[in-house]
């Protein structure tokens, strides 16, 4: 069922931008179109490119925030990439602010 | 007053669920020679059904359903005991139980309340009940009816055991079975060979009607 | 002629002219039952072509896709015998079903039995946030009935209500009400403080208007405590069942609300995302569904200020109710419900 609905309607997740504005849904309260919006002016891309593998793979790339593939370089991937985020989309991640916590680390 | 008068106050009390006005009525109905079956059926009856179609829409709730229900028992009951020759014959016996390894009983609640509210008599043996124990008591209750409800996939599986069982008891043309529950459906019923499958309580009510009709 | 489901996944033929008709019905009927307004003739038009469409699959245009959430995510894995942890699992979802956002879950789904197990939770919540990316909520359901006699320390109101003690029925749903609060706050924030984003209320009201009530005033202390954390409310069915039918909240009467309304509902309480359900009949065709499922969540869609995520699987949101829904319908509504819904997510 989940990858029907992905298929169907999903954006597409860490294959594209959709864990950016789904980020943006959960924390910020924001509508789908505003959420979509406001990823795409933090990333300076078009609402379309956040649904376009092309565009965001190589994006999340050169942001260094994560892509599906496990072995791309030194890439950033789970916890190092929320930090990416957290900065990119100017918000806090709980996760990311529990690894600041436990490593007594000052930003 | 006149008669139509009297019998949508007879509907409204049903609707209140105020069992004192009901009663009151009744007892009334009786005083002024009226006939105690056309007011059951014009009123009480249409009350009732008025009841079940507001909580159908979520205009009334399971609370108001109960009291509705009480108010027509204690009313039936008055009017009942006035008809000649003992009009009042029992609309049928229904056994109702949650299927063993499931413990979910308000879907079960509504329909034992709607049915009790139609002159059921109900047998309502709980929930996570084990298929022998339900057999065993249908026996001694006598029921027409077994109606069974699972909200689980895991366990509606319990229902088909059912009908299996009555089957290798030789019971099985003994009594009517109907279905119910969150993942039932009537292709459900149909492949493991239930009499009838409802989708909701009222519907349930609406069935068991027509299988003890048969 | 245009193949297409019942309810309960039997394949039907049904004319172009008689999916209208379905449909059109089954508006009706969301009209009626929740006093909105219908779909438009142009959004009619368009659910008809959805379903009359030949392929198996049908999606969304491009630009109109929308965030997937998942209820209970890790546990779909698990039934299927797959032996593997949560946080590899969160990694399929990630990395292979390209989830939006992902759900970490027990496989007792419902708060009561977590709170004896929060500390193993809690490492499944911290070990998965340090290897996915996607947000990470933690999910289970409010399930009252948990509190109630023989499985709790209430009397039970099912038992209850039938023999007519309808204070006693009452009064226990409260006490119950109180208990679930208690385990909903305790756990929510575990998860949260071992990391997760938040917490997912799911099948929230299956109990009951009770259940609905004890999940918003959970919610309400939860905001009050963690303000960022992310909440989503998910609902059991369109309505709530009236099984106290006299609670309030924000002195509404929450018996017999609609999605219209229990969303408001839920975001004065302090929700982040709401879940959106609409029940599937099974003995009424897939178009008759999914026209009222649609114009249940397009007025929910409307009222609310909050993202609104309906539930599209087996037996809610027109998908028929079947262990293995057929993706012929799943993928129909999934499109349905963004292009014409308007749904922020699924």
């Amino acid at each position: 069922m989940a990858l029907a609905h992905m298929h169907a309607s999903g954006m597409g997740g860490i294959r594209t931008a959709g864990d950016l504005v789904a980020r943006m849904q959960f924390s910020q309260k924001m509508r789908l179109n505003e959420a979509k919006e406001y990823v795409a002016g933090k990333l300076k891309v078009s609402v379309d490119d956040l649904v376009d593998e092309v565009v965001m793979n190589e994006l999340r790339q050169e942001l260094d925030i994560s892509t599906v593939y496990a072995g791309m370089g030194e890439m950033a991937r789970g916890i190092e990439s929320k930090f990416r985020i957290a900065k990119l989309l100017d918000m806090e991640i709980n996760s990311v602010q529990r690894f600041l916590r436990k490593t007594n680390w000052q930003q | 007053m006149d008669n139509q008068e009297f019998i949508n106050k007879v509907i409204e009390s049903v609707i209140s669920g105020d069992d004192v006005e009901a009663e009151a009525l009744a007892k009334q109905a009786l005083e002024n020679n009226m006939d105690p079956l056309a007011v059951i059926n014009d009123g009480y009856v249409v009350g009732i059904k008025q009841v079940g179609d507001m909580f159908e829409v979520g205009e009334l709730f399971l609370p108001e359903l109960i009291q509705a229900a009480e108010a027509v028992k204690k009313s039936t009951t008055i009017l009942n005991e006035a008809i000649t020759g003992g009009a009042n014959k029992d609309k049928g016996k229904v056994l109702i139980a949650t299927v063993e390894g499931d413990i979910h009983d308000i879907g079960k609640a509504i329909v034992l309340s709607l049915l009790v509210a139609n002159g059921f008599d109900v047998l309502d043996l709980g929930r996570d009940v084990p298929t022998l124990d339900i057999i065993t008591k249908a026996e001694e209750f006598k029921a027409d009816v077994i109606g069974t409800s699972a909200l689980l996939t895991t366990t509606m599986v319990r229902q088909q055991d059912l009908e299996k069982a009555l089957r290798n008891e030789g019971l099985r043309d003994k009594y009517k079975t109907i279905v119910g529950g969150a993942p039932v459906t009537v292709r459900w019923a149909e492949k493991i060979g239930a009499d009838a499958y409802a989708e909701n309580a009222g519907e349930g009510v609406n069935k068991i009607i027509s299988l003890i009709g048969k | 002629m245009v193949v297409t489901r019942m309810g309960d996944g039997s394949f039907i033929t049904l004319s172009k002219d008689e999916v209208r008709r379905d449909i059109e019905e089954g508006v009706a009927d969301a009209v009626k039952r929740g006093k909105i307004e219908p779909l438009g003739a142009d959004e009619i038009d368009h659910l008809v072509d959805i379903c009359c469409r030949p392929q198996k699959f049908v999606s969304v245009e491009k630009g109109k896709e929308l965030i997937l959430s998942y209820d209970s995510g890790s546990l779909k894995i698990t039934r299927l015998g797959i032996p593997i942890g949560m946080p590899q699992i969160m990694q399929l979802y990630e990395r292979a079903f390209a989830a939006d956002s992902l759900e970490l879950a027990y496989v007792h789904y419902s708060f009561k039995p977590i709170k004896s197990i929060v500390p193993e939770e809690q490492y499944a919540v911290a070990e998965t946030s340090l290897v996915t990316t996607a947000p990470l909520l933690y999910g289970a359901m409010p399930n009252l009935p948990l509190y109630t006699k023989p499985d709790g320390p209430c009397d039970n109101a099912a038992e209850l209500l039938p023999a007519g003690k309808i204070d006693q029925a009452r009064q226990a749903q409260e006490e119950a009400v109180e208990y679930a609060i208690k385990d909903m706050v305790f756990v929510s924030s575990g998860m949260y403080e071992a990391g997760a984003d938040g917490i997912d209320f799911d099948t929230t009201g299956a109990a009951g208007d009770a259940e609905f009530y004890a999940t918003l005033k959970a919610t309400e202390k939860l905001r009050e405590k963690y303000p960022d954390m992310a909440i989503e409310i998910g609902m059991a069915g369109e309505f709530v069942l009236g099984f106290h039918g006299q609670l309030e909240y924000d002195g509404v009467r929450l018996a017999g609300l609609y999605p219209h309304k229990q969303v408001k509902l839920a975001e004065k309480a302090g929700a982040s995302v709401f879940g959106a359900v609409v029940n599937t009949n099974s003995s009424r065709s897939f178009p008759w569904n999914l026209g009222r499922a649609i114009t249940f969540c397009k007025a929910c869609v409307e009222a609310a200020d909050i993202p609104v995520h309906a539930n599209v699987g087996m037996g809610v949101g027109a998908v028929p109710l079947v262990m293995t829904p057929p993706i012929d319908c799943v993928s129909r509504t999934s499109a349905a419900m963004a292009e014409v819904g308007k749904l922020d997510g699924l």
